[in-house]
């Protein structure tokens, strides 16, 4: 049996972040993660738009967390050493409905402290956002929404919560939990562990989890999301993140210049009914390029470079009709997070929960300090974390003082991404151990060819330096070997 | 700055035989090559069927290289391999990265032989799972026949291309099965003598105006549904491998910041693949080599 003070239960960004806002504190913090790296659930698939907080309702828990979330981002980003783009944004209006909305958000904005916020229309719209359709009315320009990629800030939390001692460990499933002598017992697969306190940042399972000790309340009912990814030939194509608010019902088109240069174009929002497995939806797809088209005319849609789905957590108040559970009709706008003795549940953090996840990551602090007593300052805490260096980006004296350093980085593996040798093996030495793991951390293979040209290099290093065959490598994880059974074995 | 007459970017067939044009002309000539190998895509291209209008001989593609290769390196023309050019400047000069520096050079003229990529099947927009098991031809080409790995058991191939039906041949030679070729036009692409070759003498099942509609499975591929283009029907076909030959696409990445006006500056040419898709390596050599011995 292992004893920890603090037991995180996920390691998706919201667990990172949880984590990293522990480690400083005088605690022992083991976070068990199911799967074999950090990031592979919910987090895998987000705009990584920072929201700038108009959105929510005045008062809310969302609005109160985003405004001082998305204040405080550029010296977030700078502790921990990642790209972010305050490009702002605009929520654009084709129609008198929707700008009733924006007029309605600018209100809710000025409400929550939302600095900059302001209605643009004529000359000045197109003069911010050329490739706009020119029948678009009215914009509701927010100059703090800002994009990072999602991976690299949920890494980074990560390898910064685990230099400050937070101990890791994947490939831990919890199959049981319960209460004991005050505390609580964690059962894995491979351990049991004693915690005093739980966080419960599971995702999607996150109800599952909760309902290990509690009743019912609230559980999550996953819809999927699309999205296109548009290859980074259409850099600067737009400048903002462009929120589309629909004349009628429903959701609008969001597109996303990303810190990689790419322009990200969804997601879309499937119904309830439909199946949410993971796959990406032939309808949805459809609909973003038919909205792109009324959106932006211009776009050149035929840069499109992958297309992939997202599940989000959708939080519903369920009630007992006869013995089973069942979703009330209306879901929840606001965060729900539970206190039940000592164990807190971190339960359909949907939008902005990218945004907030380091300010709910310090609300989980706050709690398990008040819970158990203040117990002193972790004398090893330092809130900055090193990054892994990016030769893209460069300039040509820096990137030449790197392959000094290391000829490894003189050596470009992935041709579209201009990744380097160096870079990969330093996020296997970080802590990739998938194909996946490596294209999180380094962007190799996200390029227009998709890893066509470095997935070989990129399995042997795998290879290599876990001491494990080619064929054991994967895609993303168990059950996705990129190889087929080695010759004469078949 | 160090200056060469000519940087030839790309050491594949056409980047060999323009660097060797240029060097017999006289013109000092510097190759970039970003693999480790002299020889491009001629490495991983085990079959037979090189060389047959230039030497009369039915060769392999490391072969062909290596009838390319000691005549450029008995040549004055400078090589440098795991050399990848990072850009290039309108005022005639290159980055390099390699694993003994950055370097830039001057350079009067360049030849870009940077080849193809190939068409992907991610940016198809296809419904479905994003799994393991989804591969081009050409990287299943080099996995295997570099490599030395297996891709996979049962396979579907989608698309026509070339290297799709060598690798089809390939498949069922080494013990896989090919479970289908799909093609969405109504007659099959590529050569005349690989159809014959490979499709035909290993009766590969040909489904013609089909294309995939869906991806299934999750972790690794476990089939796709397919539908005919013509009878909207759709069924679904198991397969834990997809190898996708969609078509070649010519890589001219470094020289999408020089153009003016759709216009290339005139210190640069394309050469091979690079400009466009050529059938047959022997005329990629035959046209590369003059493009490296002309004056322009």
């Amino acid at each position: 049996m292992r004893h920890t003070d603090v037991a995180v239960i996920g390691a998706g960004v919201l667990g990172c972040f949880a984590a990293r806002a522990l480690s400083a504190l005088n605690l022992h913090i083991t976070v068990l993660e199911q799967r074999e790296d950090v990031c592979t659930g919910v987090t895998r698939a987000n705009t990584g738009i920072i929201y700038s907080g108009y959105d929510n309702h005045p008062g809310s828990l969302k609005a109160r967390l985003c405004a001082r979330a998305n204040a405080s981002f550029d010296r977030l980003c700078e502790e921990l050493d990642i790209r972010f783009s305050r490009c702002g944004s605009l929520m654009v209006a084709f129609g008198p409905h929707a700008e009733a909305v924006l007029e309605q958000k600018l209100e809710n904005g000025l409400a929550s402290g939302v600095a900059g916020l302001r209605i643009v229309e004529g000359d000045e719209l197109f003069a911010l956002e050329p490739n706009l359709s020119h029948a678009a009315t009215r914009g509701l320009f927010a100059p703090g929404t800002g994009v990072v990629n999602p991976w690299e800030l949920g890494i980074a939390a990560y390898e910064n919560a685990a230099a400050n001692g937070v101990e890791f460990r994947f490939c831990e499933r919890l199959l049981r939990m319960e209460r004991s002598e005050g505390g609580f017992l964690l059962e894995t697969e491979q351990e049991v562990y004693r915690a005093k306190i739980v966080i419960n940042c599971a995702g999607l399972s996150a109800d599952a989890v909760r309902e290990m000790l509690c009743l019912p309340t609230v559980r999550i009912f996953p819809t999927g999301a699309d999205y296109l990814v548009l290859d980074d030939t259409v850099q600067g194509f737009f400048q903002h993140v462009i929120f589309h608010e629909p004349e009628e019902k429903g959701k609008g088109l969001t597109l996303v210049p990303t810190v990689d240069g790419n322009l990200l174009v969804g997601p879309t929002e499937r119904g309830r009914d439909l199946a949410p497995d993971g796959a990406t939806a032939a309808s949805g797809l459809r609909w973003l390029t038919e909205l792109c088209a009324k959106v932006a005319p211009s776009l050149p849609l035929s840069e499109q470079i992958r297309s992939f789905s997202a599940l989000r957590p959708n939080p519903r108040t369920v009630r007992e009709e006869g013995g089973v559970w069942v979703p009330e009709d209306r879901s929840i706008n606001d965060f729900t997070l539970y206190q039940d003795n000592g164990l807190i549940s971190l339960l359909g953090i949907k939008t902005p929960g990218l945004t907030c996840a380091a300010e709910l990551g310090r609300l989980c602090a706050e709690f398990t300090a008040e819970t158990l007593g203040f117990p002193g300052n972790n004398p090893r805490f330092h809130p900055n974390r090193r990054g892994v260096r990016r030769l893209h980006g460069m300039d040509e004296a820096q990137r030449a003082a790197l392959v000094r350093e290391d000829p490894n980085y003189g050596d470009i593996l992935c041709v579209c991404r201009d990744v380097s040798r160096g870079e990969i093996l330093e996020a296997i030495r970080r802590g990739a151990v998938t194909l996946d793991g490596v294209k999180r951390r380094t962007g190799a293979g996200m390029g227009r060819c998709q890893g066509a040209r470095c997935l070989s290099d990129v399995l042997e290093l795998l290879a290599r330096a876990q001491r494990i065959p080619p064929e054991a490598v994967t895609l993303d994880g168990e059950g996705s070997p990129v190889l087929g059974a080695k010759y004469g074995t078949c | 700055m160090e200056h060469v007459d000519f940087l030839v970017i790309g050491g594949g067939a056409a980047g060999l035989s323009a660097a060797l044009g240029a060097a017999e002309a006289g013109r000092s000539v510097l190759l970039c090559e970003r693999g480790t190998l002299l020889g491009g895509i001629l490495n991983q291209c085990l079959h037979e069927g090189f060389g047959r209008a230039l030497f009369g001989e039915d060769l392999t593609g490391p072969e062909f290289a290596a009838r390319l290769i000691p005549a450029l390196q008995n040549s004055s023309a400078q090589v440098l391999t795991q050399t990848s050019v990072l850009s290039l400047s309108p005022d005639q000069t290159a980055l390099l990265s390699g694993r003994a520096g950055l370097r830039r050079i001057r350079f009067d003229r360049c030849i870009l032989a940077a080849g193809c990529r190939e068409k992907t099947f991610a940016s198809l927009g296809i419904a479905g799972t994003r799994p393991a098991g989804i591969f081009t031809a050409g990287t299943a080409q080099k996995l295997v026949n570099l490599g030395g790995h297996s891709v996979g058991d049962r396979i579907l191939i989608l698309g026509s291309g070339d290297i799709g039906q060598i690798m089809a041949r390939h498949f069922v030679e080494s013990g896989r099965a090919v479970v289908a070729l799909l093609e969405q036009a109504d007659h099959v692409g590529g050569m005349a003598r690989n159809r014959r070759e490979c499709l035909e003498a290993y009766r590969i099942p040909v489904l013609l105006r089909t294309t995939v509609d869906e991806i299934l499975g999750t972790g690794r591929i476990r089939g796709v549904t397919a539908r005919n283009l013509d009878t909207g029907r759709r069924w679904e076909i198991s397969c834990d491998t997809l190898v996708t030959a969609l078509g070649l696409l010519p890589d001219q990445t470094l020289c999408r910041s020089l153009l003016v006006k759709g216009q290339l500056p005139s210190w640069l040419r394309l050469s091979g693949n690079c400009e466009s898709v050529h059938d047959i390596v022997d005329s990629v050599v035959r046209e590369a080599y003059a493009l490296g011995a002309a004056s322009w």
